[in-house]
């Protein structure tokens, strides 16, 4: 996917993030690309291994940072919370450019949208890291195996919240394919 | 697990830490020859023919990383700077023979952090080297050769390799492998984004070698200050309390410097245009000096190619004398190409890849042969880290620093020419700008 299609696509998600009630910070855009591309299958050509927070991608890091150079996006910093990704006006006339792939993909990015809007970082991290194990045959192919792949390696997170995690994962799978029909990747792998 | 105390510690003087201490069996890698080989590799690559001073090699800012690293870890693992909570996550803080061993670790995969540089170091590697390669894992390659494991097994307690492996290159490089929130922020302290000493190092070294001042800061507070702390959230209820390094409050301004010098160094020095068209014209020579135009990936071949083979190279092909004799009389008789465009904002506001297409329009009207591009743009995250107020609460390192959250991020594009084209490519560059930066509307189906 060329560089700046990707980047009318993610400040397309962070707009709609920021209307579901997300703070989209950037570990707020980094699950939620995450899911965008493994779950939803939008081929964002993004690579995630687990790192802080659960799914990470460096290459999304590095993207976000160029998005700011290029005037795309902005950092909002705010007391006692951080900084906030905002898209800039700048970022519309580059989605312009790409009316075809926003309207196919625009269901898409509103249900991962909608789904992580009200989480926060931690509520993100358990998502995340329960569907990046889910997609792993090395994590099992039962809950109880699944939970102890994450928990050992999110020693921070409690095993009942995990499982919680997986149940919330098996949900949004099933609805997933309501509302995209490039979700193949991700249902074939439910057991 | 008991440490065997060392006996000899060796002292080398250096211009930037004043000593760099080690002891003898840490001394066995250091007159290893894939350490030996540092001597031979510079920092800055060709970055001498435009900052005369710029000779240093890879050698000695390896030496200056284990220093750091060595004086970061100390003062994060102090009793008196670790809270209750960031212990009760990381048991390896309460077990002195863990530390005294992770301490070790880290010092030896700070040393080794760079050996599997090219000759020239960075110079587009990415080009010279087979699909999947580049300098961190060649630096895994060697880290976890027979010569390097047999010292790694002599030391007491014995290293494990596989620790030392994650330590140089880190998550990013080694995701194959798999990290622990330990192992993750140790990692951090070398080639972390925000405080790794691999950074702090080269901004100081470079900068004193180069004679400029803009890649100072004082390391001392810095340093001094680093603590691990649980890292703060949008929503603090919530909060994982994942640790991550971070910072006392006191530090903050070393912090605001450290980013600036980092932003000014790349902005005045890394990103020079006739540095890097140099670089580009030595990528060009070795493309065509090399067998098969790339650099070899067996560990034996690399130890044996330094950047004494390949200057001897280049100006014995300047010389008429080898392959490559066009691009090594750029560099020897310094008839670089010109720089014909560079980034603007006007052009950006356009299009973010302006850079890009001027330089692919200018190729195809005047060819390869004559147009050179360089496009670069920063990686890492803003610059938002845990901070430590003198309360103990724990915020970003955004609400307490404006500096920080106003920090210009480094975006380079340069397109040169060649001299003799230089004149005719200006002027069509002149006259149809405006049309080929624009960007086109995707088309429906398209």
């Amino acid at each position: 996917m060329g560089r700046l299609k990707r980047a009318a696509l993610l400040t397309r998600l962070m707009e709609r993030l920021r209307e579901n009630g997300s703070w989209c910070g950037e570990t707020h855009v980094q699950k939620a690309a995450f899911l965008v591309q493994e779950l939803m299958g939008i081929p964002l050509d993004l690579e995630f291994v687990l790192y802080r927070h659960g799914p990470y991608s460096f290459d999304l890091r590095d993207e976000l940072t160029g998005l700011r150079a290029d005037g795309l996006v902005r950092l909002e910093p705010q007391r006692s919370w951080g900084a906030r990704l905002a898209p800039t006006e700048h970022s519309v006339y580059i989605q312009e450019l790409y009316p075809r792939t926003l309207k196919e993909y625009e269901e898409s990015l509103n249900f991962v949208a909608v789904e992580l809007g009200d989480k926060g970082v931690a509520a993100l991290e358990r998502l995340a890291t329960a569907f990046y194990a889910y997609r792993r045959p090395e994590a099992g192919e039962t809950v109880e195996r699944r939970v102890a792949w994450v928990t050992e390696r999110k020693p921070h997170i409690p095993a009942d919240l995990a499982i919680t995690a997986f149940e919330d994962v098996e949900r949004m799978v099933q609805e997933a394919g309501r509302h995209s029909a490039r979700n193949a990747v991700a249902t074939s792998n439910t057991p | 697990m008991r440490l065997t105390v060392a006996k000899h510690i060796h002292e080398i003087r250096d211009p930037v830490h004043t000593f760099v201490r080690l002891d003898s069996a840490e001394r066995q890698v250091l007159d290893s020859r894939p350490f030996q080989r540092l001597r031979h590799i510079h920092q800055l690559a060709l970055t001498y023919l435009v900052y005369p001073g710029a000779t240093h090699k890879r050698f000695e800012h390896s030496l200056g990383v284990m220093e750091l690293a060595s004086r970061v870890f100390d003062t994060v693992t102090s009793h008196a700077n670790v809270t209750d909570r960031v212990r009760d996550r990381l048991r390896q803080l309460d077990n002195r023979d863990e530390l005294a061993y992770w301490r070790r670790v880290l010092r030896m995969a700070a040393l080794c952090h760079d050996l599997g540089h090219l000759p020239f170091s960075h110079a587009a590697e990415k080009y010279l080297l087979p699909d999947g390669w580049d300098h961190e894992r060649m630096t895994r390659e060697l880290i976890r050769s027979d010569e390097m494991r047999a010292i790694w097994d002599g030391m007491r307690p014995p290293l494990v390799t596989e620790d030392i492996m994650k330590l140089a290159v880190g998550q990013k490089k080694a995701a194959d492998l798999q990290f622990s929130a330990w192992e993750s922020i140790l990692s951090e302290i070398i080639v972390g984004d925000a405080f790794g000493v691999d950074r702090m190092d080269y901004l100081l070294r470079d900068s004193h070698h180069a004679g400029v001042a803009y890649g100072r800061f004082d390391h001392y507070r810095l340093v001094d200050t680093l603590r691990i702390l649980a890292l703060p959230a949008a929503d603090r209820a919530q909060d994982s309390g994942e640790p991550a390094l971070g910072l006392e409050s006191g530090g903050i301004q070393s912090a605001e410097a450290l980013m600036l010098a980092r932003y000014f160094m790349y902005s005045q020095v890394y990103f020079h245009a006739v540095r890097r068209v140099y670089d580009i014209h030595l990528m060009d020579f070795l493309k065509e000096w090399l067998d098969g135009g790339l650099f070899s990936t067996d560990t034996q071949e690399h130890l044996r190619i330094t950047d004494n083979e390949v200057t001897a190279a280049f100006l014995a092909a300047a010389a008429g004398d080898g392959e490559g004799d066009l691009h090594a009389r750029r560099i020897v008789e310094r008839k670089h190409f010109k720089l014909i465009y560079e980034r603007n904002p006007g052009d950006v506001a356009i299009n973010p890849d302006a850079g890009r297409v001027v330089c692919a329009g200018l190729v195809d009207k005047f060819g390869t042969e004559n147009i050179r591009g360089d496009h670069y743009r920063q990686r890492g995250s803003a610059p938002d880290f845990p901070v430590q107020l003198r309360n103990d609460e724990v915020v970003s390192s955004l609400d307490v620093s404006e500096t920080l959250g106003q920090l210009p991020v480094v975006s380079v594009d340069y397109v040169f020419a060649e001299r003799s084209q230089f004149n005719d490519a200006k002027k069509w560059l002149d006259e149809h700008r405006t049309r080929i930066i624009r960007p086109q509307e995707e088309a429906d189906g398209g």
